[in-house]
């Protein structure tokens, strides 16, 4: 009989500790993070660039999917905001109110990020920018749930101003306040902000700017803006656009006879080689983009080691998806190295500093992050401003690089500190727009 | 103030001519359905970047000449525009404006996203170069000269067509009165069909032109339809001639506005012209006073 009553205890006690398993994993289970991402599937912005950042995004969040983070699982909701601000706003109000996600990341295009960014912050969820980089998003906003790890447009602005101004001399045989310099960009917040960048930048390097003209990204037309291009004679064309209006003007500058020393870009239309290549033949040789650095260009010996093999699982799922590529676009790096950098750091403090995936857990866990320069792979640093400062939410320590499409394969020329080679500055005599 | 009167001045002044001979040859397949069908195709730009991509496909995938492409796509384009018809606006004939309206509004969105799900979001390109002419200082772009010598050719051939020939007296007199005609006669289903692809068949022919200056994807029509719209509202909707003159009142509005202002200020000053127009001459530019 005691052995009976034993084996019924003991009994007893597997199913209830069967049970006990059953319920824990269940509530293991049901312990989700639900991740709204927002970029352009459709629309011209998505073969602009914001495709490749959705590749570089989902590739990223396929593999948190399949491990979760800290007994959590990720779950992630992909919308597309069809190149229109209006429905950036209505489809991350439904993820956020409707599909009940936690928080919202993504987003292309500086135009969505700005109105975007005001109401998720008014909604107090937390919002994680992977790419858009207008510094209004942010300036004197004081928000407290929104944060980019991204480098801000009036960087990408200065820099080049920089690269240009340090060249000047060496390269043009000019001194900066006798070198002509244009700046010409989309009229959207993107270019704006970019443009705002390079006219501080130009102003500080004592440039000779010969023309400042914004544009609609849409016109069917820049023929009047060549023209005052022509009549500005630039030594250097500074210039911030999307893809076809990117193309529309260098063939309407070839069929107009611009000449000009350089063309340097800010990312965008110019960060997709491919197209730009398609699109312009020969003359996409010698073109400068700033961008992020690709994080397939990025130094290894400067980044943390555990990064490498997620930079080749990166490039390996993107060959299968888009397989033949010559140049993998920076626009898939950025993405998934944003995206990395808050599903593997942030995302891991909140669940266990902060006790979970709420804004206010995911807000505090976004303020600790700590990473020096080339903790990510993009390689710089993350740390954001803090709250009470004009860029609240801010990474200060984001930086771009200037990379130059030689002969098919892109380099980076500035700054001197990742340069892998020298720039080719001016064009070259004999290239469709030099001036030799 | 002499210095404005320089060589710039004169190449603004030349590519808004050009500029203008392409939006006068987007213009003339809409007023010609305007005109006779009392229709307004929202969806023409549409049919245009059907046509680029017809293009694309025929010279970059099946290996065909460019010259053997183009009148393909003139008759792939044409079957589209009579196909339209039959499907979409043969059915609304007796329904009031705004339905056609918003039905061909409708085929917009379904050809671009029936484009992006065909296509891909990718930009397309030709990959044909054409020299550039030069003359003193100034260049000027081939594409844009073909362009416009075919909104001349195409303008000239469609009027000789109405006026000589017996369908096109057939169009015009249905264009007059479209119940007195059946009455008459007349297969207005079948001169409806007729003028439809004459319709399509000029939108392919902007499409032949328009892929050597532009890159081709689904939203390529958003950057010329509202445009072409205005023209032909600005020359008075089925008004050939009116049409004709408004795209280079248009156009050089654009480009010289833009030249001594932002290029921005030029389009504001190009609408503004076309409001201030709308109180003054609200049937067109060349309406006759009543």
């Amino acid at each position: 009989m005691p052995v009976r009553k034993a084996a019924r205890l003991f009994g007893g006690l597997m199913v209830a500790g069967a049970m006990l398993g059953i319920a824990v994993s269940a509530q293991a289970q049901d312990k989700k993070i639900k991740i709204g991402v927002i970029f352009d599937l459709t629309g011209p912005l998505a073969g602009g660039g914001s495709e490749l950042e959705y590749i570089g995004a989902k590739i990223m969040l396929d593999q948190y999917v399949k491990t979760g983070v800290e007994g959590y699982k990720v779950e992630a909701v992909y919308a597309d905001a069809q190149s229109k601000p209006d429905v950036a706003i209505n489809e991350s109000v439904r993820l956020l109110e409707q599909e009940k996600v936690d928080m919202l990341l993504g987003f292309f295009s500086s135009a969505q990020c700005v109105p975007v960014a005001a109401r998720v912050e008014q909604l107090k969820k937390f919002m994680w920018m992977t790419t858009c980089i207008s510094s209004g998003v942010f300036e004197n906003k004081n928000y407290k749930y929104v944060f980019r790890p991204q480098a801000s447009g009036d960087q990408f602005g200065l820099m080049t101003m920089d690269f240009i101004a340090q060249n000047s001399l060496s390269k043009f045989g000019k001194e900066p306040k006798d070198l002509r310099v244009a700046i010409i960009h989309e009229d959207g917040a993107y270019g704006v902000d970019v443009a705002k960048g390079n006219e501080a930048g130009a102003k500080k390097a004592g440039f000779n700017v010969v023309l400042k003209e914004g544009y609609s990204a849409t016109a069917p037309d820049l023929s009047a803006l060549v023209t005052k291009l022509k009549r500005a004679q630039p030594d250097v064309i500074f210039h911030t656009g999307y893809n076809p209006d990117i193309t529309l003007l260098f063939r309407q500058a070839r069929e107009q006879g611009l000449k000009f020393g350089a063309i340097v870009g800010h990312g965008a239309g110019y960060g997709v080689y491919e197209k730009l290549k398609e699109g312009l033949g020969p003359d996409a040789n010698y073109i400068f983009d700033t961008d992020p650095i690709s994080i397939w260009l990025a130094n290894p010996k400067g980044l943390d080691p555990k990064l490498l093999p997620v930079i080749k699982m990166v490039g390996d799922e993107f060959d299968k998806i888009k397989p033949g590529v010559a140049i993998r676009s920076a626009h898939v790096g950025i993405a998934a190295s944003n995206s990395y950098v808050f599903l593997n750091d942030v995302l891991p403090r909140a669940i266990k500093k902060y006790g979970g995936v709420d804004p206010d857990a995911l807000r505090k866990a976004a303020m600790d992050t700590d990473i020096p320069e080339g903790g990510t792979m993009l390689g710089f640093g993350v740390k954001f401003y803090a709250e009470g400062t004009v860029m609240a939410g801010q990474n200060e320590r984001s930086f771009p690089v200037v990379i130059q499409y030689i002969d098919d394969k892109s380099y980076v020329v500035w700054p001197k500190g990742q340069a892998a080679r020298e720039p080719v500055l001016p064009l070259p005599a004999g290239t469709t727009y030099s001036y030799k | 103030m002499m210095d404005i009167f320089d060589i710039y001045l004169l190449e603004a002044i030349v590519n808004g001519i050009l500029l203008g001979g392409l939006l006068a040859l987007l213009a003339l397949g809409l007023n010609l359905i305007f005109g006779v069908i009392d229709v307004t195709w929202i969806c023409y730009a549409e049919l245009v970047m059907i046509g680029m991509y017809g293009m694309y496909y025929m010279v970059q995938y099946f290996g065909l000449s460019y010259f053997i492409a183009a009148p393909l796509t003139i008759l792939l384009v044409a079957a589209l525009g009579a196909l339209l018809h039959l499907l979409v606006i043969a059915p609304l004939l007796s329904a009031p404006p705004i339905n056609q309206l918003l039905a061909t509004g409708g085929v917009l969105f379904v050809l671009q996203s029936f484009a992006t799900v065909a296509f891909g979001i990718d930009f397309r390109n030709l990959g044909i170069r054409l020299p550039v002419l030069q003359f003193a200082d100034m260049h000027f772009s081939y594409a844009r000269l073909l362009a416009f010598a075919a909104a001349l050719i195409g303008m000239v051939l469609v009027y000789l067509f109405m006026k000589r020939t017996y369908v096109g007296t057939a169009i015009r007199a249905i264009a007059q009165d479209r119940q007195i005609m059946a009455l008459m006669g007349v297969d207005t289903r079948r001169i409806y069909i007729i003028t439809s692809a004459l319709g399509g068949a000029l939108a392919g022919l902007a499409s032949c032109l328009l892929v050597l200056q532009y890159d081709i994807h689904p939203f390529v029509g958003l950057s010329f339809g509202p445009i072409t719209f205005l023209v032909c509202v600005l020359g008075g909707l089925g008004n050939f001639v009116g049409g004709f003159v408004a795209a280079f009142v248009f156009a050089e509005i654009i480009s010289v506005g833009g030249l001594f202002s932002d290029l921005e200020w030029g389009y504001v000053l190009a609408f503004a012209f076309f409001i201030v127009m709308m109180f003054i001459r609200p049937a067109g530019l060349l309406a006759r006073r009543s």
